[in-house]
């Protein structure tokens, strides 16, 4: 480890004196980085042309995402944080960032990450700061196993089907096949953001304020509740969990216990690894009265005020985020990009397995669908408060599912719950 | 000789250095008596020191001192820690960061409004079905473990056949990671688990039952599973207390034809009394603090440790104020802990009486 940092060291001095008068100083930067797939490791193979470049070096640390979710916020609390670190909680963890406007180009910066920016932004639109760099858009959507519906002989809905008609259709499979449940879904209320506002739930009033348990909600949540007695979803997803426990339903997907799972555009390459028994594709977010809902989301590198190399963080934010590299980073890596510009001319993934190129389209046409039909998403997705949101919903719609409680004291408990979590 | 001591302290300030150590030693000291005496006061000298300024009934506590403080260090601050947490208020673990809060996070916790936002409070809800469910438990957790460690350390404590692999075979659990057993009865006890398919291959179920999952095999499953884990530390303890009576007693009892039941009764449970309190108090205390078991099993209810670990917020999802709650949550749980322990030992005291 030692002798690691020493020879960084050395390199980032040679470095130095080989760009001359160019540089100032040469900084080292930590940076905590956690990876769904190989996102650090593509990371790690550009720090070497940003140390050229600029003469900082980076020392990357990476972790499980349970690191990131449980322990970054506190590392930030006390002064033991990283300088960069790749987060998810992106309005969540605003009062820590450091503002990278001094240290870049901020009209490029509007030109190629405007839409995604405000996601960091503090509430109230007074906030103008830049924070970070989504490194990948994920949206949410549902996989299904192609090889399930030709066993059973049950017609694949297509583009512009409702969950109802998914949901009458994962049934047939199920009683034909005689799997564990119809479909699954990922024990967090971000997974069933997407269909509840396609059965109408907008998660916010007119003011901007967050009303969870609306008309559309209480639909989406008598339906959900419902897809459980039926037997469509299984009692090894959502039931199995206690209190805000998280619980991944991709091992039931995986093993082939059920037909579909509701999960996002981040397991892409896991699937694409991992599923050799069976054929799988990413399919269009199923649709509702209220439109075709996905929730939006992503990770994204940022560097945070306690850092004492701010401009070496900045620099080394920046210099991933040109066009050039953000690029490189989606085709190397399989991910939809946040870069406008890039969105704009179109990624080549032509490196990419055939089912990943299809899947990626697919997402990418979710997120641009749910832009247009159900705008809350991202007005969800930019909500400083929403992963406490995440947390509180699981627990009451369980015991909703069980039959502890009803449907009506599980919603107003919900409602109840959220005012008291998000009080400040 | 002298060019080798020159040598010697040319090279390094050591040599120097402990001559004057010894030096200083000499000269505080002054010793007496043997010479070997003499070099073991001089080279010792500051423990010779600490001993004389503390004298013979000082010098036990010194030496207690870094023991003392890494206690202190890992036990008491994070008791203050905590008790800290429950009087300010923020999601903050920073104390710069928290202001106070007085009895707000009791109320918080208890009252049956939210004091923040004036409609129904949650908490006191989770909070009670948390203790409900802890409480039946405890309740029918306690008494089957001791009324079952007493009987296998009994049985186990008589002449029988491979009595040592026997008393392996009962503590072997104790020594699996709670983690461990978790998962290993959640491979018996899922839906394709093995409990559910032999049953159905015997015809005694058509449908797999969900152990786990349904609510009224749940608590069932958790009792019986952390009892199995924690048995056979209780068996040992007691098994000890049995091995302590007096062997005499009984060949008395034996020779004054005293039946079997009636050397229980009478000889073995009142000498065992003590042991049994030991017994009862600690697993009481430990069946309170259930939680490694129960939350690797994933079983449909809350604990109270699972209810304080998930409310501080320390893991997931950070709330509001739910750092402080959590905080006053644990500090009611330990309250009631002691008076319950102090209950329990005053009772036996007077039962002794």
């Amino acid at each position: 480890m030692k002798g690691a940092f020493k020879t960084t060291k050395t390199v980032a001095l040679a470095t130095t004196i080989l760009a001359g008068a160019s540089v100032a100083q040469a900084d080292e930067i930590t940076f905590l980085c956690y990876q769904d797939g190989n996102e650090c490791d593509v990371i790690g193979e550009m720090i070497p042309a940003f140390t050229e470049a600029t003469g900082h070096t980076v020392k990357m640390d990476t972790v499980g995402y349970d690191v990131i979710r449980d322990q970054l916020e506190n590392q930030l609390q006390t002064d033991a944080a990283p300088d960069v670190a790749r987060v998810t909680n992106l309005g969540g963890l605003n009062q820590y960032y450091l503002d990278l406007a001094p240290y870049v180009d901020t009209a490029a910066w509007e030109a190629n990450y405007g839409a995604t920016l405000p996601w960091f932004r503090a509430p109230g639109g007074e906030d103008k700061g830049v924070y970070g760099w989504m490194t990948q858009l994920t949206v949410t959507g549902p996989y299904v196993n192609v090889s399930l519906f030709d066993d059973a002989g049950v017609d694949m809905p297509g583009e512009g089907a409702t969950w109802d008609d998914w949901a009458a259709a994962l049934m047939e499979i199920k009683d034909a096949t005689g799997i564990l449940g119809g479909l699954a879904i990922d024990r967090t209320a971000h997974r069933i953001a997407g269909p509840a506002f396609s059965y109408g739930a907008k998660f916010f009033d007119d003011a901007g304020n967050p009303i969870l348990v609306d008309d559309g909600f209480r639909k989406f949540a008598e339906t959900f509740v419902g897809w459980h007695k039926s037997g469509l979803m299984p009692a090894e997803g959502w039931p199995a969990g206690s209190g805000t426990q998280y619980r991944n339903a991709a091992p039931l997907f995986q093993s082939g216990d059920v037909a579909m799972h509701m999960s996002g555009s981040w397991m892409i390459n896991n699937y694409a690894a991992n599923i050799t028994d069976f054929d799988w594709k990413a399919v269009p977010a199923p649709c509702g009265d209220g439109g075709c809902g996905a929730m939006p989301g992503g990770a994204a590198l940022t560097a945070f005020k306690s850092t004492k190399s701010p401009e070496a963080a900045a620099a080394f934010i920046d210099f991933m985020a040109s066009t050039e590299n953000a690029e490189k980073f989606a085709v190397e890596t399989n991910n939809i990009s946040a870069n406008q510009a890039l969105q704009a001319s179109g990624i080549d993934y032509a490196k990419a397995d055939p089912a990943v190129a299809a899947a990626l389209s697919t997402f990418a046409s979710n997120a641009g669908k749910a832009a247009e039909t159900t705008p809350q998403a991202y007005t969800f997705q930019g909500y400083n408060k929403n992963f406490v949101i995440y947390g509180v919903i699981p627990d009451y719609l369980t015991q909703a599912i069980t039959g502890e409680i009803t449907l009506d004291e599980a919603l107003a408990a919900i409602d109840a719950d959220v005012a008291a979590k998000i009080a400040e | 000789m002298h060019d080798a001591l020159v040598a010697a302290f040319a090279g390094s300030s050591w040599p120097l250095a402990l001559l004057i150590y010894l030096q200083i030693g000499w000269a505080i000291l002054r010793p007496t008596g043997p010479f070997w005496g003499r070099l073991a006061t001089v080279v010792g000298w500051p423990v010779e020191m600490v001993q004389r300024l503390s004298g013979a009934t000082g010098l036990p506590y010194i030496f207690l001192i870094p023991n003392m403080i890494v206690f202190g260090l890992f036990t008491f601050a994070p008791l203050f820690i905590n008790m800290g947490f429950s009087v300010t208020e923020g999601q903050s673990i920073n104390f710069a960061d928290r202001a106070w809060a007085g009895d707000d996070n009791l109320q918080r916790l208890l009252s049956e409004t939210q004091i923040d936002t004036g409609g129904e409070n949650r908490e006191d809800d989770k909070f009670m079905a948390a203790v409900y469910d802890t409480a039946i438990f405890v309740i029918f957790q306690v008494p089957i473990m001791i009324v079952v460690a007493l009987m296998t350390a009994l049985a186990l404590n008589r002449d029988i056949k491979g009595r040592g692999l026997w008393r392996a075979v009962f503590f072997y659990p104790v020594m699996l990671s709670p983690v461990v057993v978790g998962f290993l009865w959640t491979l018996i006890l899922k839906r394709q688990g093995a409990l559910s398919q032999t049953l159905i291959n015997w015809g005694w179920i058509s449908e797999p039952i969900q152990w786990l999952t349904d609510p009224s095999w749940t608590m069932f499953w958790s009792v019986f599973v952390y009892t199995w884990a924690h048995l056979g530390f209780y068996m040992l303890i007691l098994l000890a207390g049995l091995q302590a009576i007096p062997r005499d007693v009984y060949e008395a009892a034996e020779m004054d034809g005293t039946p079997a039941w009636r050397q229980l009764t009478r000889i073995t449970i009142p000498l065992l009394a003590p042991t049994l309190l030991v017994v009862t108090v600690l697993s009481l205390i430990k069946a309170v603090q259930a939680f490694e078991e129960l939350y690797a099993m994933s079983v449909r209810w809350i604990s109270l440790v699972s209810y304080i670990f998930d409310t501080s917020g320390l893991r997931g999802q950070p709330t509001a104020n739910g750092l402080g709650i959590a905080a006053t949550a644990s500090l009611l749980v330990a309250v009631v802990l002691i008076i319950l322990s102090l209950l329990q030992v005053y009772l036996s005291s007077r039962a002794n009486k």
